[in-house]
């Protein structure tokens, strides 16, 4: 049985958590104040992989496309999926890259890898304003079969297929979960919602015995660490940067609040008596609203 | 259905020197734990021993982790111990550090997440060698047999099959009640504990306790800081923390109930505890509600930030370790470039942001937890088929006097269920009772076991001694005659005789009373003691705060039931509830299990389980 080889495409994002976030008096985010992590999405992703190591020992190559301050994130990735390799793509020409742009980067990038990609993950999307469309995008690059808002999967190694069940919307209903099998290798962007499950003795004691040496190798993160300028991924130039954006984006405007409509009612948690009353007035709109 | 040789069920100090024991003598072993982490469900006072008795061999930390001394993360060795009457603002403090050093090669003060922790690290990198190991987060909710086989059932993994097991599951042990191994410890059997950690920085604490960056000082307290309850207080030093708590006898509490929390409060109220628990700290300032919203969670999240910033580098720069350790890493050319960086951001807090400082105390953590006492209640027979209870599961602890011994006697069980399960796998014997009665005879010859039946002569000795320079002339008192006997030598000497000759069953009735533990303290320090003043009031937080401020996996369903909604007992526990998680409706008492902390204390009269793997309360410093 051949290893299974896993890639994951992961975003730095600036953590929005209280204490380490600085704004600018103008409201905007202040990058240089603000410490980077790895993205909320990103981190379900390389969750996702680290379960095919637990179950079928699967080599794991996280990449990301960033500046050089950009290898503390790939460390804190290592630390929770073990990865056998970290890919830095660094270069001043891909600055400025929209979506579109960094999915050649990241393409060009997992076609260096050393081995041929069994499965490709990617997070949802990232939180500091990206639209989820890096994911597909490389998909489309690599010409592998995207699977998109994935909460599940399963490696059959022997078979070299994947079931998976997805979120999709049908007729105007979302999250009916669509199960699928799939021949390999494919794309997976990988729902939120996504958790893994060790259900065995042996599941949980190899998932401590990975997580033990993530701790040892994310120590000496730098030699499993290779960072890679756009020659050395052999990127297009033309599809790169600002030249290979499509996008520009030409100011961010602050989203005007809506009127609340709502009134709200300020009541002392620690008075038994006007809890009561919250209760009470929560019976009565649960009893006036109809369930269609 | 997989197999392994032995399932430890627990990993607490005794289901991990199990673990490591166990697989040190090269079996298979897997210890099941329901925490989410190892270390996040235990507490403790407390002080950790390492004992020489007279007679026997205690199976020491040391003995079980060979490096102990150098590399655990224990937090100071204590030199100090001290016994303080109290009454109200007075303070009478004997030397007790006799006591502390009789038998003991050390006793160190511990947090047990940190430690156990370290535990687990030690004992899982042994396990795994044999094809064991740990694994969290899972709670085992029944054990059966089939045949020759014993099945291991658990909320969240697929059934194991094992040789044998042993039951570390603590003194709220499911696996006792379920087999029926032992009862539910009743209220005159347990003791409840509480506590809280304080945060201080280290030298500051070194100066004012007066010990080296290695050393420790324990504090225990009796009189009226008990708030007339059998038990007695407690502050230890940590590295940078203290631990202030004490421990009451449940059913004294019951006679006389008071909110464990304002327990805890009358000890931090105490003049001479507050003025051990002060420190500098930023209090923040209004910010102006006119400016925009916007603007006031900038100014918010920034002065948290420098807060944050301040807090981490004033520790840093307090501690000889830490503060060597950031000038090696280049970050601080020196000391002096600290304190004035410090100084520094502490002008800007207060001219930028309008931050004052104060004089206050910084609570970290609340816990609670029942203590078996185990010359009352310790399993005479701590074994069931093929199932071996150790440390707090099998109600073993010595709790007498100011002696607090349970880590220490559940490392020495555990280490003893693990040979005798070692030599049972070699031998392939489990017919009959053949593990059960080999382990029950180990532990008849623990050291421990002859200080749960009989009281230590020697030990009552050293303890009245300690007593001998109070003075006389408080004869006139109501307790007179108590203190005038100890400060004679021939009474002292009879007294330890009569001791002996009455028994231990006789005498505890006689010594654990309200008398010996409050009144007479209350007595000595108010004819004798120094009064003392604390600068000022600690701030110290409401119960639903500190709820708030502890980590919990929110578990939807509720693991304990109430089963008699109207008895007396029930109606008690809404004020014994240490996290107030009982409340009176009009069918009878309910509970509201959010804030539950797994103490114990209700599960006398209710449906008591663990949360299912990973839920409930999540300890950070135990
Ligand atoms: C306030 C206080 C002060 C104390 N002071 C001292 C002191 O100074 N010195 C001293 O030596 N001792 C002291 N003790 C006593 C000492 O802390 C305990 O004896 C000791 O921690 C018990 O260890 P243990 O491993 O037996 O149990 P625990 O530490 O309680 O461990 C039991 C473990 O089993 C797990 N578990 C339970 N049920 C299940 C299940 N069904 N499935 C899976 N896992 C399960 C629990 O999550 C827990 O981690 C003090 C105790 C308290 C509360
Ligand atoms: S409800 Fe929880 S915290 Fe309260 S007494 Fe019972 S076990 Fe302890």
């Amino acid at each position: 049985m051949d290893l299974i080889n896993i890639a994951v495409i992961v975003k730095l994002e600036p953590d929005f958590s209280e204490g380490n976030v600085s704004y600018n008096p103008d409201g905007t985010l202040n990058r240089a104040e603000t410490k980077n992590i790895l993205g909320p999405h990103s981190a379900i992703a390389v969750n996702a992989a680290f379960y095919a190591k637990v179950k079928h020992g699967a080599k794991i190559s996280i990449a990301t496309m960033g500046p050089p301050t950009a290898e503390s994130m790939l460390q804190q990735a290592q630390l929770m999926s073990d990865a056998d390799e970290l890919y830095l793509y660094s270069d001043r020409v891909f600055a400025g890259a929209d979506t579109l742009a960094t999915a050649e980067v990241l393409k060009s990038g997992i076609l260096k890898m050393q081995e041929k990609m069994d499965i490709v993950f990617s997070g949802h999307r990232a939180s500091d304003g990206e639209t989820g469309q890096t994911g597909p995008q490389t998909a489309w690059k690599l010409g592998m079969t995207f699977l998109g808002n994935v909460i599940d999967y399963e490696i059959d190694p022997a078979k070299r297929i994947v079931r998976v069940k997805r979120f999709v919307r049908l007729q105007g209903i979302y999250d009916v979960v669509e199960e699928m099998e799939v021949p390999l290798p494919v794309f997976i962007a990988i729902d939120p919602s996504y958790k893994p499950k060790f259900n065995t003795v042996s599941q949980r004691l190899a998932y401590e015995k990975y997580q033990k040496e993530a701790r040892v190798r994310s120590q000496n993160f730098k030699q499993y660490l290779k960072v890679l300028n756009a020659l050395q991924i052999g990127a297009d130039p033309k599809l790169i940067g600002i030249a290979g954006s499509p996008t520009i984006v030409y100011k961010v405007e602050r989203i005007p609040k809506g009127k609340a409509t709502r009134q709200a009612e300020v009541i002392d948690g620690q008075d038994k008596e006007q809890i009561r009353k919250v209760v009470a007035r929560i019976r009565q709109s649960l009893s006036t609203m109809v369930i269609k | 259905m997989e197999k392994y040789d032995v399932s430890i069920i627990g990993g607490g100090s005794a289901g991990l020197a199990a673990l490591k024991r166990l697989s040190s003598l090269g079996k298979q072993a897997v210890l099941l734990e329901g925490g989410e982490k190892i270390g996040s469900k235990n507490i403790s006072g407390g002080i950790l021993y390492s004992k020489k008795p007279k007679k026997g061999k205690a199976y020491n930390v040391e003995d079980i982790y060979e490096n102990f001394l150098t590399d655990a993360p224990y937090e100071r060795k204590i030199t100090k111990y001290i016994l303080n009457a109290t009454s109200k603002d007075k303070v009478f403090s004997i030397d007790l550090t006799a006591a502390h050093n009789y038998e003991a090669n050390f006793g160190c003060s511990v947090l047990m997440n940190k430690l156990n922790n370290w535990f687990a690290q030690q004992a899982e990198e042994a396990a795994q060698k044999q094809g064991g190991g740990i694994v969290s987060g899972v709670h085992v909710s029944a054990i059966r047999w089939e045949g020759e086989k014993t099945i291991i059932q658990t909320d969240e993994l697929e059934e194991i099959e094992v040789k044998a097991v042993i039951a570390a599951d603590g003194v709220n042990s499911e696996i006792a009640y379920m087999t029926g191994a032992r009862q539910k410890f009743s209220p005159s059997q347990i003791y409840q504990g509480v506590k809280v950690v304080v945060k201080l920085p280290e030298d500051i604490m070194a100066q004012r306790f007066s010990i080296g960056p290695d050393e420790g000082a324990a504090h225990l307290f009796a009189g009226d800081v008990t708030l007339n309850h059998i038990g007695g207080g407690f502050l230890y030093t940590n590295r940078d923390t203290l631990s202030v708590g004490g421990v009451y006898h449940l059913d004294s509490l019951l006679e006389n109930p008071a909110e464990p929390y304002e327990i805890v409060n009358a000890l931090l109220r105490n003049p001479m505890i507050s003025e051990f628990i002060k420190d500098e700290v930023p209090l923040r300032g209004e910010i102006d509600k006119n400016v925009a919203k916007e603007e006031q969670m900038r100014i918010r999240f920034a002065v948290t930030k420098m807060i944050k910033t301040w807090t981490e580098l004033r520790d840093a720069y307090y501690s000889k370790n830490k503060r060597e350790k950031i000038i090696a890493e280049g970050k601080y050319s020196s000391a002096e470039e600290m304190e004035s960086q410090l100084s520094s951001i502490r002008d800007q807090m207060s001219t930028k942001y309008g931050i004052k400082f104060g004089t206050d105390y910084i609570e970290e953590e609340y816990s609670a937890k029942l203590v078996p006492d185990g010359k009352r209640c310790r399993m005479e027979k701590p074994y069931f088929k093929n199932i071996l209870f150790v440390g707090d599961a099998a109600g073993r602890g010595v709790f007498v006097g100011p002696r607090i011994e349970g880590l220490n006697v559940g490392i020495d069980d555990a280490a003893r269920a693990a040979e005798a399960v070692a030599r049972t796998l070699d031998r392939n014997n489990f017919s009959d009772d053949h593990l059960g009665q080999y382990y029950l005879q180990s532990v008849e010859q623990s050291p421990y076991t002859h200080d749960l039946k009989s009281i230590d002569k020697d030990y009552l000795k050293i303890f009245l001694d300690a007593a001998k320079d109070v003075p006389k002339d408080i004869i006139s008192s109501k307790y007179g005659m108590v203190i005038k006997m100890m400060s004679s030598k021939t009474l002292r000497n009879f007294a330890v005789g009569f001791a002996n000759i009455l028994g231990y069953e006789k005498l505890l009735p006689i010594i654990e009373t309200v008398d010996t533990y409050v009144k007479v303290p209350t007595e000595i320090a108010e004819r004798l003691g120094t009064s003392m003043s604390s600068s000022y009031t600690p701030t110290i937080p409401s119960i639903a705060q500190r709820i708030a401020k502890l980590k919990y996996n929110d578990d939807s369903k509720s693991h304990i039931k109430v089963l008699k909604p109207t008895s007396e007992f029930m109606k008690k526990m809404i004020v014994l509830c240490p996290t107030k998680c009982y409340f009176m409706e009009k069918e009878g008492v309910m509970i509201q299990h959010e804030g539950c902390i797994e103490c114990g204390t209700c599960s006398e009269e209710t449906d008591w389980k663990h949360p299912a793997g990973e839920k409930g309360i999540n300890y950070q410093y135990g």
